[in-house]
Formats: C-alpha cells, structure tokens, sequence
C-alpha cells in the first residue's frame, strides 16, 4: 500500500491506539522554552517525583523574552534554566540563544522521519526537514517530558504541489502568503499538509521553514517536505548529528522518507506559482493577503476594515508605515537579512526599523559578513536575538493605531501590541517599505552604485 | 455531569489566542490566576464581560474558536473566569486539546444549532449524556472524544500518562 510522507512517519511513531481515534505517539524530540514550559515542569516536580522520560531527548531554550524584561519573565527563565540544569537537559541560554525553531535545526536537534513537538505552536517550521514537527499545549508537552508520548488524534493529509520556480521577486514568504490566500486561514484544519513539486525541490533548507513555518496559518497540524540531497547538505557536519560513515547511514535511511507514488491523501491541490508575485496581508488574518501591486478587496469583512484603517480598493502601496521589522521564526535567518540588507544598502530607512536575528549563531555570522553595518548604516536597530515585537510580548510593542510593516506570521488584532495593524510581507518587501515610508517592492528603492560612478 | 448554563455569547467567528489572551500576559509560572485576563486582546472583549450575565459558564461562539498560539492560557483564562464549557461549529486543533485537560467541554454543534444558542439565555448540558436542553425543550446532541472526555470529566491526563512508561520504554526498546 503506497504511503504519505506523513503516514510513514506517523506509524513508525505510534505506540498504542486509543480509544476514540485517539493514538499514542511517541516524540522524539521536545523543544522547552520559558514561556510554556515552567507550568509543566512545575507539574511534574510536584506530583510525578521529578521524573523525565529521557531528558536526552530534550532541548530547552530562552526565546520569546530573552533576556526577561521583568520579574516575572525571569522567573519563568529561571525555572527553565534550575530545571535544566537539575536534568542535565541542554540548556540554550542567553548569549547561545535565539528562536528556538531557529536554533533547534541549526544545532542539529531536527531530521528526517523523527517526531518533535514543543509548546509553540510555530513548530510546524521544523517539518521543512521531513519530521513530524507539531505545537501542543502545556499539558501535552509535560504529558510527553513525562512518558514520552502526546494522545494525537490521526490528522487528514492535503497533498499542495507547487510548480515553477519562484520569480519576479517572489520568495518563500509569498509563496506561504499565497497558499494562506488560496486555501483559507482555517482551510488546513486538522489536516497535515504535505509540500511537493517542483518548486519545493528548488527551495533551500531556510525556504522551506519559511513556507512550513506558515502550515499553522491555515489551521494545520503542521507542514513537511520531503528530504533530499538540500536537507541532507543542511545537517552534514551539523551539532548533534553524527560525522562520516555514520551519517551516511542515517541518510540511507532517511531517503525512505518519501511520498510514495500513489500515496492516497483526503484532498490534493496543485498550484503554478511560476507567475507568483510578492504578497503583503491587509487584514486581521494570515489569510487575507493580495498581490503588493493590489488593492483592499471590495468584498473585505467590515470589522477587518475598521480595525485596519482601511477602505475597500485602496493600494497597498499607498499605505503609510509607522515601524517596520524584519525577524520571527519565520524569516529571521541569515539568508532573510542577506535579501533586506541588499535592498537598504546605501539607503536610509525612514521609520523605526527593527531588525532581529533569529538566533545569536545567525547574528554572527551576519556580522562577519558585515550586515550589522548595512542595517545600521540604514538607521535601522541591529537587536540581539529574540521572539521580539512578533507577538508584542516584550520589546517594540505597537501603540493602538500604529501600521507595522512585518517579515513575521501573524496580523491578528493586538498580535504586535493592543489596536497595532500588522501587514505581512517578505523580508525585502519590509526593507523597501521600512525606506520607503510606505509599503514598497525593492524595485522602488533604487539602486545606488558606489566607485566610479558615485557622485 | 450537568451544567447549569448561563449563555455569554461571542458572535464572531475565529476568535484567536492573542485576542483570548495576549502575549504580554502570559508571564505566570502556574496554571491558574488568568481570568483577570480574558479577551484582552479581544476588541470589545472587555465590555462583552462586563456586559454578561453573572454567572455567565458557557461561551457560545462562532467557527474556528481558539485559532493560533498553542498557549494553553487561552483555555486556563476562559476557565478561570468560571466557564465550563464552549460551543461552536469547529475549534482550533490546539485549543480542542487544552480545552479537554483544563474541566473546559469543547462542543461542536452545527452552524445552525449555534445561530440557535447564541440566542439563548439559560442551557442545560449533559456532558456524560453529550445533549443541551433549550429553554424552549429544544434538545441538542453533539460527541465528546471518548477518551478525552475521561480527562474533562475526571481529569487524570498525566496520570494516564504516567501509567504507561513502562509501555513506552517497551516499545522504543523493541523500535532501537
């Protein structure tokens, strides 16, 4: 019987069926950062003596208010670190930090076929490698530091192949907008959502946590891509993965990690995005994007309007900014800062511009190529790695009102800050608007030439 | 069991986590204390509560409720605020899961049935026997995950879980 990607991987992990549909699932990997965690392990100390499946199996990590801003955020890292250090669980703390879907592939700690799940539910980013990568909540993630298992009931699958290789400045980040926009902001519900095409096998290891990183914006239980020779490039020599011989076994085995042809899936779609153009979101919802070239559609829903600030057919690009950022699981690695640095380069933004990295590895090794300078030269905020204004939780909060221009994932009300109106786009989309002043493609900020021709 | 409902309804469709309870406010190392903070985030979140009955314990919303965050606060700050259960035509996955380990009955009604319960004041629901009783005698059935529905009934998840270690260790024994 020809399998999914997801099937294959979902039965070498079931432990016991349940009841119900239900099944148990073993995780292989649990990713604890200080926001989610302390309440489960608090559980476990309390009423399980302590007690850890494996605490091998576990990496913990200060991301969303790192460092704390307060009491009460250093004591949930507090927590974290004491319970960390009390099981001898690799502990990311500040300085070796950063998002944790940025740090955990980046050392190593996802690969092909393996299950990992954290209390975030921008999990699913790590499925870019062929793992069955999910968010849950407190209690399922201290459930499965306990007994090494979530109660999951089996989720649909919905096949997205996409053909044609990305053009016209088109990069992973519309293409996730894109998808959102075709299948709706709930329409993944329930469903794992196998990538495929030509287009995937042509994106790199970042692109594909860029598009996956986005599944939970259609309501999905997560993305995956199967791996290949990218994914296998990306590990080798990585932190915790093994070296020669013996990685290449774990790439044999890895290979089977592929769709078969004929695999059978509750709903297929197929999409040529060879004409695709960058997308920005108007609305309150991942779903409700249009072409940057577009306008607010006449048939937008009343309440997004209003708290948007907007009327039905105005243009995107007339939209005046009051802040612009660049970071998030979703697109703050170096490959992200790479395409805004090469658009403010020789410019000056001209509002308050936050540029965050998405782990302090990724921070280095933009500063060695000098992209510190790029930003700041710009007049942009070169930060240290964090979670950050994404969900308003610490710094660069949003005043009610203020329009934000965001390479993150979410433009719910209040996402960034209390009555902040976020607008979705590309990391190069929010670098030529944060110069702009308005929402801009990086084909409006010209291009200045240094050397000879500089005046 | 039988709840006594006192309807607060939220007419609105895709009621998300950070309009549930915003970012900021998840800064506590406990699994209670958050109803202080519910629909923060929610515009006009603020006067629905102040405009609820009392002893408002079922929220009956729209499509999609609990859409976003994993944060299990969202379900810790509705059931905090006193509420047992909440009635809607679908739920986000994750918020379907906290709901069932945190005493919160997630029910999936349909569409029409919820146009019906948002108008309604008082409700009688059944959880053992999954129906709501109308005022007006009209009777709703819905289902419950049967095995979740131990853990909302009786609570037990991690003890459940910590039952089957043994099991566990078994198995990735023989997997290895």
């Amino acid at each position: 019987m020809p399998q999914s990607l997801f099937e294959k991987v979902w039965e070498a992990h079931v432990v016991e069926e349940l009841p119900g549909g239900n099944a148990l699932v073993f995780v292989d990997r649990i990713v604890a950062h200080e926001i989610t965690t302390p309440p489960g392990a608090l559980e476990i100390e309390r009423n399980f003596g302590d007690r850890l499946f494996d605490p091998n199996r576990i990496m913990a990590i200060c991301d969303h208010v790192a460092p704390a801003k307060d009491t009460e955020t250093a004591i949930q890292g507090k927590i974290l670190r004491d319970w960390a250090k009390r099981h001898r669980i690799a502990m990311y703390d500040i300085g070796q930090n950063g998002i944790c879907h940025v740090v955990a592939p980046e050392r190593g700690y996802v690969e092909p076929g393996m299950t990992l799940a954290c209390g975030d539910s921008h999990t699913c980013t790590l499925g870019a490698f062929g793992a069955f990568a999910l968010g849950i909540g407190t209690t399922a993630q201290a459930g499965a530091m306990l007994a090494g298992c979530l109660i999951l009931q089996r989720p649909k699958t919905l096949r997205i192949e996409l053909e044609g290789r990305l053009a016209h400045g088109a990069t992973a980040k519309d293409l996730a907008l894109y998808v959102i926009s075709q299948i709706g902001f709930k329409g993944g519900t329930n469903h794992v959502i196998e990538y495929a095409g030509s287009t995937i096998d042509s994106l790199s290891m970042d692109e594909r946590m860029t598009l996956c990183n986005m599944a939970i914006e259609t309501g999905a239980t997560t993305g995956m891509c199967a791996p290949d020779e990218t994914t296998y490039s990306y590990l080798r020599g990585r932190e915790n993965q093994p070296s020669g011989a013996e990685f290449e076994r774990k790439v044999s085995r890895w290979r089977s990690f592929a769709a078969d042809s004929g695999a059978g899936y509750e709903r297929q779609i197929r999409f040529d995005v060879s004409e695709l153009r960058p997308m920005v979101t108007w609305g309150t919802n991942p779903g409700e994007s249009v072409p940057l070239d577009g306008v607010v559609p006449a048939d937008a829903s009343a309440a997004s309007l209003e708290y948007m600030g907007l009327e039905p057919g105005t243009p995107l690009r007339s939209l005046e900014l009051d802040q612009a950022f660049i970071g998030s699981c979703t697109n703050s690695r170096l490959s992200d800062l790479r395409a805004a640095a090469d658009v403010l380069r020789g410019h000056a933004v001209t509002v308050p511009t936050i540029v965050t990295p998405g782990s302090q590895a990724v921070k280095r090794a933009a500063e060695r190529e000098g992209l510190h300078d790029v930003f700041q030269d710009a007049g942009a905020l070169w930060t240290h790695s964090t979670c950050g204004p994404c969900l308003g939780m610490s710094m660069g909060v949003l005043a009610p009102g203020m329009r934000c221009i965001s390479s993150t994932n979410r433009n719910f009300p209040g996402r960034m800050g209390a009555g902040g109106r976020v607008h979705l786009a590309s990391p190069a989309v929010v670098a030529a608007s944060a110069v702009l002043g308005r929402i801009a493609g990086p084909e409006e900020v010209t291009i200045v030439t240094t050397g000879a021709f500089a005046s | 069991m039988i709840i006594d409902g006192y309807v607060l309804a939220v007419d609105r469709a895709d009621v998300d986590t950070d309009q549930i309870i915003p970012a900021h406010l998840l800064t506590g190392i406990e699994t209670s204390g958050y109803g202080r903070h519910l629909f923060r985030g929610m515009p006009g979140g603020l006067e629905l509560l102040e405009n609820a009955h009392p002893k408002a314990n079922v929220l009956v919303t729209r499509e999609n409720f609990g859409c976003g965050s994993s944060r299990e606060h969202a379900a810790w700050s509705i059931r905090d605020r006193g509420f047992r259960a909440v009635i809607a035509p679908s739920f986000a996955r994750i918020f379907h899961e906290n709901a069932y380990t945190n005493g919160l009955a997630p029910i999936v009604v349909t569409a029409a049935q919820v146009e019906s319960l948002l108008r309604a004041e008082r409700i009688e629901i059944d959880l053992a026997e999954e129906t709501i009783l109308l005022g007006d005698g009209t009777r709703v059935t819905f289902s419950l995950d049967p095995l979740r529905k131990q853990f909302l009934l009786e609570g037990g998840y991690m003890e459940f879980m910590a039952k089957r270690v043994d099991d566990v260790r078994t198995w990735l024994a023989a997997r290895a």
